[in-house]
């Protein structure tokens, strides 16, 4: 019956595999993955399906879809395939999610990192600063932003990164507030750890796992804002952008329906593949999810 | 059982499901107790017996579908409960059956006054009118010995203290005269003295209203002071179960006999001759105040006293115990010690060398002496680290090379008595006791002079406990190491301490070598300590454990 307490119970499966697990039982989740790897095979395979620069003459304007073998998916007012649009322009929109997901993350982290972990007064005017972000509406901010630097894709990216990272900021405060309480932070303080490593090789890796959730929502909203920014005329016109097919293409609304609809599809899936497979980090990543 | 006495509650051959995929199918097997009336029945097991699960059945509070009883039967007073509808064991609970819980700040509603509390206990029961149950409810506070029950009523959970609130848990649990009470460790929260009016109050109740008591425990010294009889849980199975004074004085089954063993014995070591050893760690006038903000309009609050004039030697070899209640500044001087927390004033001196006034550097290299050992072995270990990693992250930064602190940390496994398997674990596959161990290592890897200890085992069952401070007190040895042992527990400061200081309020009350301080104590307060110590007239039996 006496039970030594060093005999080790056997060993865990790894934590990728768990992970997998768990988001596999969501069901939503896993078609969110699904449209989000047709989404990259698309961006992948541009060049081979759709090869050419999307921007040419590639038949008669205004072809309806499923008409001519050589535009299957129509083309717009200018004579430019629909089809080779929307592969080139997955391109474009992973590239905007990912880069402004990443910038407006690692702004977010750092800001919310510092202010919740020193705390006090630092906390204080990180705040204030976060604050004042938050009071501008973000598109209106990116707006001004654009109109200032200009709307190459370049300042566009930057620009919606900078408009976008309070809400990781106040995020991660708000992990590193509980976290840095734990006594595994007073014991690397023990070791005479310094204060960057723990903040970044202590706490960080404990406080990231909300924080990836939320940046599937980050990367959606910068889908969308770049389709804002083009449908309003802002984008960078060098590039088949989805949102600036839906802006060309709703000048021909009324005549031309598909001109804008299969764009305006093609980033609805996109934001909806990213807000499942969300849905479906957040359960893998939830501590408290025993299997 | 016991004669005449009339049986309130039966459970006879009770049999609980978890859920596929747990540890084990079933939760409790083959469960059979009685609680007569008047009498008090202690539960007693490890964490992870099932003595909750069976108090939850009995409420019929299991987590149903997942947990549930799948065979045998609950009787209170002849009835089954488990043939009764939700609503009939609605009427049933709080006005039959009432539970006591561990800690009394969450199982009040904070939004809400005491008085509002008890009074809707009495709304839900009975038929009485406004002024009645007022009545009533301050009629039970006073029972409870509340202090001044007419301003309780009107008050917060938070405007009173612990103590004062698990009286208000009784006094709720008790304003319906239940015929039994369900009391799930009811005072493991509270601090000794506490706990002894506790328990006194618990037992004074019981007589008068002579309701049975289904009393749930891990501590033997409670057991002690307060049981009828005992039943001892193991894995979800009932290995013995007697009169208290069998049980405790002669347990038969080996698991009892490993439980009772491993309760410290209040025998203070006896006194080693110290005065030739050196002295490692100094402290001389510390002094810490919490400045406590007030609001932007509240006014302003008076700034706490943590550590008043706090002095103290310790030489190498030795151990020196901190004992206090909670609030009395204990952790704050172990915090101090190893600067987590800086002092407002005083002097701390490992070897000669201050520690107080140390620049960052110099601080870096004087916390290789000093080490620490945490309370809270889930919460001090990096949960995203593996065990080699968190061992070897000192001595890493102290400038030895990667592949010598790994080789060292791997060394160190052995040392504390885990398999070298463990190295490439996450803490979260270990149970409490090999976590503290690891703990215990992660501090060693830095070859310390000083280890600061701050209630290193006291979340930790009870053979368990006996196994982490077996280990500490052979290192100490076997490395010379000096330990500042702080905790709350006076029948582990027994054990391990050679000397001891008592503190109350921030301050020493007494100091000196544990033997004399346990055989004659001389400050009010270390007696009232001592005289609190649950179990304190049984002496456990010297058992060979096979």
């Amino acid at each position: 019956m006496s039970i030594p307490d060093t005999i080790l119970t056997p060993p865990a499966p790894p934590r990728s595999l768990v992970l997998w697990r768990r988001f596999r039982r969501n069901r939503a989740a896993v078609l969110g993955l699904a449209l989000f790897i047709i989404v990259v095979l698309m961006a992948a395979l541009a060049d081979v399906v759709t090869p050419g620069d999307p921007l040419r003459l590639a038949g008669t304007p205004l072809t309806a879809p499923l008409s001519v073998a050589e535009n299957p998916w129509g083309t717009d007012q200018l004579g430019r395939d629909i089809m080779s649009g929307i592969f080139h322009g997955a391109r474009i929109s992973l590239a905007i999610g990912v880069v402004a997901t990443i910038i407006s993350i690692a702004i977010g982290i750092v800001i919310g990192a510092v202010a919740g972990y020193f705390g006090g007064r630092v906390d204080g005017a990180l705040m204030r600063v976060t604050e004042a972000f938050q009071t501008i509406p973000s598109f209106v901010l990116l707006l001004t932003l654009v109109a200032i630097f200009g709307s190459s894709i370049e300042n566009i990216v930057i620009a919606i990164g900078v408009v976008s990272w309070t809400a990781p900021a106040r995020m991660v405060r708000a992990e590193f507030m509980s976290l840095r309480k734990r006594e595994f932070v007073d014991a690397a303080r023990n070791l005479g750890v310094s204060d960057i490593s723990i903040i970044f090789r202590e706490i960080l890796p404990n406080a990231l796992p909300p924080v990836i959730v939320f940046a599937s929502v980050v990367m959606a909203t910068a889908i969308l804002m770049e389709s804002a920014l083009a449908f309003l005329g802002l984008g960078d016109p060098n590039y088949a952008s989805w949102g600036n097919m839906i802006g060309q293409g709703r000048a021909v609304l009324r005549t031309a329906w598909f001109c804008s609809v299969i764009p305006g599809m093609a980033i609805l899936l996109t934001v909806l593949s990213f807000s499942l497979m969300g849905e479906g980090l957040n359960d893998a990543l939830n501590p408290r999810q025993k299997k | 059982m016991t004669g005449e006495r009339k049986t309130i509650l039966d459970i006879r051959d009770l049999q609980i499901s978890l859920p596929a995929g747990g540890d084990r199918p079933h939760a409790l097997w083959d469960f059979n107790l009685t609680v007569g009336e008047g009498e008090i029945v202690c539960l007693v097991g490890e964490s992870g017996s099932g003595k909750s699960l069976a108090a939850s059945a009995a409420m019929r509070l299991l987590p149903e579908p997942h947990v549930h009883v799948s065979k045998g039967s609950i009787s209170l007073d002849g009835t089954d409960l488990l043939s009764l509808s939700e609503r009939q064991m609605r009427d049933v609970r709080g006005d039959r059956i009432a539970m006591i819980f561990q800690e009394p700040m969450t199982a009040l509603n904070p939004q809400k006054t005491v008085g509002w509390q008890i009074d809707e206990v009495l709304r839900l029961h009975t038929r009485l009118n406004k002024a009645e149950r007022k009545a009533r409810a301050i009629e039970i506070l006073t029972d409870v010995h509340i202090p001044d029950p007419a301003s309780a009523y009107n008050a917060y959970p938070h405007q009173i203290s612990g103590g004062q609130r698990q009286r208000v848990m009784i006094a709720m649990a008790l304003v319906l005269k239940p015929r039994l009470i369900i009391a799930d460790e009811p005072t493991t929260a509270l601090d000794v003295t506490t706990q002894k009016q506790i328990l006194k109050l618990i037992k004074e109740l019981q007589q008068l209203h002579g309701t049975g008591i289904l009393f749930i425990t891990h501590d033997f010294g409670v057991v002690a002071e307060i049981a009828d009889r005992i039943a001892v849980l193991s894995l979800g199975e009932l290995v013995e179960q007697g009169p208290a004074d069998q049980i405790l004085n002669n347990p038969q089954h080996p698991y009892t006999r490993k439980l009772i063993a491993a309760v410290p014995a209040l025998t203070p070591p006896p006194e080693k001759a110290m005065s030739k050893e050196p002295v490692v760690l100094e402290a001389k006038a510390l002094r810490k105040t919490f400045a406590a903000r007030g609001g932007f309009l509240s006014g302003k609050r008076n700034p706490v006293i943590a550590v008043k004039d706090l002095t103290f030697e310790l030489r190498r070899g030795e151990t020196l115990g901190v004992v206090g209640e909670s609030g009395s500044g204990k952790t704050t001087v172990s915090r101090i010690v190893t600067r987590l927390l800086e002092a407002d004033s005083g002097e701390v001196s490992i070897d000669g060398r201050d520690i107080i006034s140390a620049s960052k550097a110099e601080l870096r290299a004087l916390r290789k002496d000093i080490q620490m050992v945490f309370q809270d072995p889930m919460a001090s270990l990096n949960p995203r680290r593996r065990v080699v990693e968190l061992i070897a992250q000192g001595p890493i930064i102290q400038g030895v090379p990667r592949e010598t602190a790994y080789a060292r940390a791997r060394e160190l496994l052995s040392l504390v008595e885990l398999p070298a398997a463990a190295a490439n674990r996450y803490p979260h596959e270990f149970s409490g006791g090999q976590r503290q161990r690891i703990g215990i290592a992660r501090a060693l890897a830095m070859e310390p002079r000083v280890i600061v200890a701050d209630e290193p085992v006291s979340a930790l069952d009870v053979s368990v406990q006996a196994q982490v401070l077996r280990l500490l007190a052979d290192l100490r040895d076997r490395l010379h190491l000096s330990l500042l042992f702080v905790t709350h527990d006076l029948r582990v400061a027994a054990q391990l301490c050679d000397k001891v200081i008592v503190m109350s309020k921030g301050e020493i009350v007494e100091a000196g070598p544990t033997a004399r301080v346990f055989a004659d104590p001389q400050h009010p307060y270390t007696r009232s300590l001592l005289d609190s110590i649950p179990g304190r007239g049984w002496e456990p039996p010297v058992l060979s454990v096979a």
